[in-house]
């Protein structure tokens, strides 16, 4: 049952998106993914609007305070087991915001973060990268046996 | 229409000794207007010409008082009107009761330096954070706004049913249709929405306060990323006003390449709110379409500055990548490939039934309102009124490049959203000719690292309308001030007019064509 249920997160993983007070370069590359030149669709990947089906959380942005409340919320409200990719340099650490008086710098200043991929923004495909190698965390691929000479 | 000299002249004869104008360069001027007459003189301008409408209002911090400059734009030139209050009691009147597109300014200026304006006072924080400490103004000089302490508190307000029928619904901050996180509770009667308020502050990151910890230099990275979408618009306002004190002698090969970044910043941004329209009615095929015909642009952009979002292609002084004779034949083919597209697109925009049923005769925003709101860009030109930076303060290469302005009268989201596609054609007319028109030459000058003393404004045609930047250096390597009032700032005003009385079902489809980005709006 267990391995029923892996598979089918890896295979189809639900996720959904939050801007924690990102400047909006990191949040159209991820809307870009879904579009027809990167089309994540084919590895089952969805975005999910409603945090309660959500299996990944992409965060970005640097967590303002207005926004971290709203943030820790919305991860409160996604079923177990739940994963949060923090995606670009103001999720990772705060980015050229870190210091500022509205920002936290980071997301796992709020809620624990799973993988982070660095970029400023990052390119659509290291975001796909980053997720797959979440996936491959999760369920990680079988290794071949290595065939005796 | 009161020309420059004009409203110089009519504003002397009026007030006389009791205003100080000291005019600037090219039309500009500053106009020193104390005790409540800032009021007067703006009441004057406007009656004089209808195009006068206030751009910005910066806060400042003198030490012993605060000023607060209103930017006003007309026809042409731009003023500045300059007033003073003591910092013991900042009290000031407002001129919202003249000028109602001034209200969110006002705001601003309350909650980030604690200037009362009598007549827009405002319970609450507008830009700063609920849990914000009242009485500590970040923007002022002798606050050190990282050593206040913090805790986030939770929202106040729930989905509660209002008066009678009213029930209030609240939109965002995480939402399916909102990819940022901002907040509208929208009031409504049935389907009919009776009321609007927004809270915005939820990307307000302090980037005004940064700049001025950190070198000019610096400074171009820290603005580009006020916006990720339109970054170029904003590195070219920041340098466009430090150069105006610094005065460079820039190059001409620069003027035009600057033109091309930012002319293909406009192609991708408006490509990008044409799909997102699609999406936002329920029409996923044109998001696809449009997004799909948006990557091509994205590759030119990679491929000319060097990154498909950040390029960091404008600096001080000129450009830091050029154009090789090369590269010109391989953008002008994809560029041609788009145009190619265009005749197909422009007849979803303009006869597609459901695009129509959606769009036409919803959002309607009159051509007296728009003034009176003084909105910017595609919004204003889609209410009939003809203002573009690009033609009326030339900037750049931008003078010497003909091109169309664009303007539908009809003024509902249709039309916004036609002023769009027709500016993706006008975009590409300007593209081939500035490739086509390159000058040789350097690229850049070297300048200097330290600005002397004096203030400049540099407002110019981003994608979402007028953008503008206020810059005040004290002769130091790093700014004393640095105000930035983004397009979406000044169109949300527009927003809350126009969705009341109309259908909630119809909000989605009014508010992207504002085309929002509320990363500017918070900065």
């Amino acid at each position: 049952m267990t391995d029923t249920k892996t598979w089918a997160r890896v295979k189809s993983p639900w996720v959904l998106h939050f801007n924690s007070g990102a400047c909006n370069g990191c949040d159209i590359e991820i809307v870009a993914l879904l579009t027809p030149k990167y089309d994540v669709e084919r590895f089952g990947i969805k975005l999910e609007p409603s945090p309660r089906h959500a299996d990944v959380l992409l965060v970005t942005g640097c967590v303002t305070q207005q926004c971290a409340e709203r943030l820790k919320r919305v991860y409160d409200q996604m079923p177990q087991p739940k994963f949060v990719v923090a995606i670009g340099a103001c999720a990772c650490s705060g980015g050229v915001f870190a210091g500022n008086y509205n920002t936290l710098g980071g997301v796992d200043k709020v809620i624990p973060v799973t993988a982070y991929i660095p970029g400023c923004p990052p390119r659509p495909e290291a975001i796909i990268d980053g997720v797959v190698k979440l996936l491959n965390a999760i369920n990680p691929p079988k290794q071949k046996k290595a065939v005796e000479a | 229409m009161a020309s420059n000299i004009d409203m110089i002249s009519l504003l002397q004869s009026k007030f006389g000794e009791k205003i100080q104008i000291q005019p600037g360069v090219s039309g500009t001027a500053s106009i020193v207007a104390n005790n409540g007459l800032h009021h007067d003189v703006l009441a004057e301008m406007i009656a004089a010409d209808e195009k006068t409408g206030i751009v910005a209002m910066t806060g400042l911090d003198f030490g012993q008082t605060l000023g607060v400059y209103y930017h006003v734009r007309t026809a042409k030139p731009f003023f500045t009107i300059k007033a003073e209050v003591p910092k013991a009691d900042p009290k000031i009147r407002s001129v919202v009761d003249i000028h109602p597109g001034a209200r969110f300014h006002e705001l601003e200026v309350t909650d980030l330096f604690g200037v009362v304006f009598v007549g827009n006072e405002y319970d609450g924080h507008f830009v700063l954070s609920e849990n914000w400490p009242d009485g500590v103004y970040p923007l002022r000089k002798d606050v050190d706004p990282t050593k206040v302490k913090l805790v986030p508190t939770p929202e106040r307000e729930a989905n509660l049913p209002a008066e009678g029928r009213q029930v209030k619904i609240i939109i965002g901050p995480q939402h399916p249709a909102l990819l940022e996180p901002e907040k509208f509770s929208v009031t409504v009667d049935g389907e009919t929405v009776t009321k609007v308020e927004p809270r915005i502050g939820y990307v307000h990151r302090g980037i005004e306060k940064s700049t001025e910890s950190r070198t000019y230099l610096q400074d171009i990275y820290l603005v580009e990323r006020v916006c990720g979408i339109c970054n170029p618009a904003h590195a070219y306002g920041f340098v466009g006003a430090v150069e105006k004190i610094l005065k460079p002698d820039v190059p001409e090969r620069a003027r035009y390449l600057r033109v091309i970044a930012l002319e293909l910043n406009r192609l991708h941004s408006h490509l990008l709110v044409l799909g997102h329209a699609g999406l936002e009615i329920g029409y996923e095929t044109v998001f696809q379409y449009f997004w799909r015909d948006r990557e091509p642009i994205m590759d030119l952009i990679e491929l000319t500055s060097g990154n498909r979002v950040y390029g960091s292609l404008i600096t001080v002084g000129g450009v830091r990548r050029d154009i090789t004779a090369e590269q010109i034949p391989k953008i002008k083919s994809v560029l041609n490939d788009l145009r190619g597209k265009i005749p197909f697109y422009r007849k979803i925009y303009l006869d597609e039934p459901t695009i129509r049923l959606r769009m036409k005769e919803v959002g309607i925003l009159s051509r007296e309102d728009a003034l009176k709101l003084s909105v910017v860009g595609p919004i204003a030109r889609g209410s009939g009124v003809d203002i573009d930076v690009r033609k009326d303060i030339p900037y750049e290469a931008y003078g010497e490049i003909p091109f169309k302005e664009i303007v539908y009268p009809d003024g509902d989201v249709w039309a916004r959203m036609n002023v769009r596609m027709d500016e993706v054609e006008e975009s590409l007319n300007i593209l081939d000719y500035a490739l086509d028109h390159l000058p040789s030459g350097p690229i850049r000058v070297d300048v200097a690292r330290s600005v002397p003393v004096g203030e400049a404004v540099c407002s110019l045609e981003a994608p979402r309308g007028e953008l503008f930047y206020f810059v005040k250096s004290n002769g130091t390597d790093m700014p004393e001030r640095v105000k930035i009032r983004t397009p979406t700032f000044a169109n949300i005003p527009s927003f809350l007019k126009t969705a009341i009385g109309e259908s909630i079902a119809d909000i989605p489809s009014n508010f992207v064509s504002l085309d929002p980005c509320f990363s500017c709006t918070d900065r």
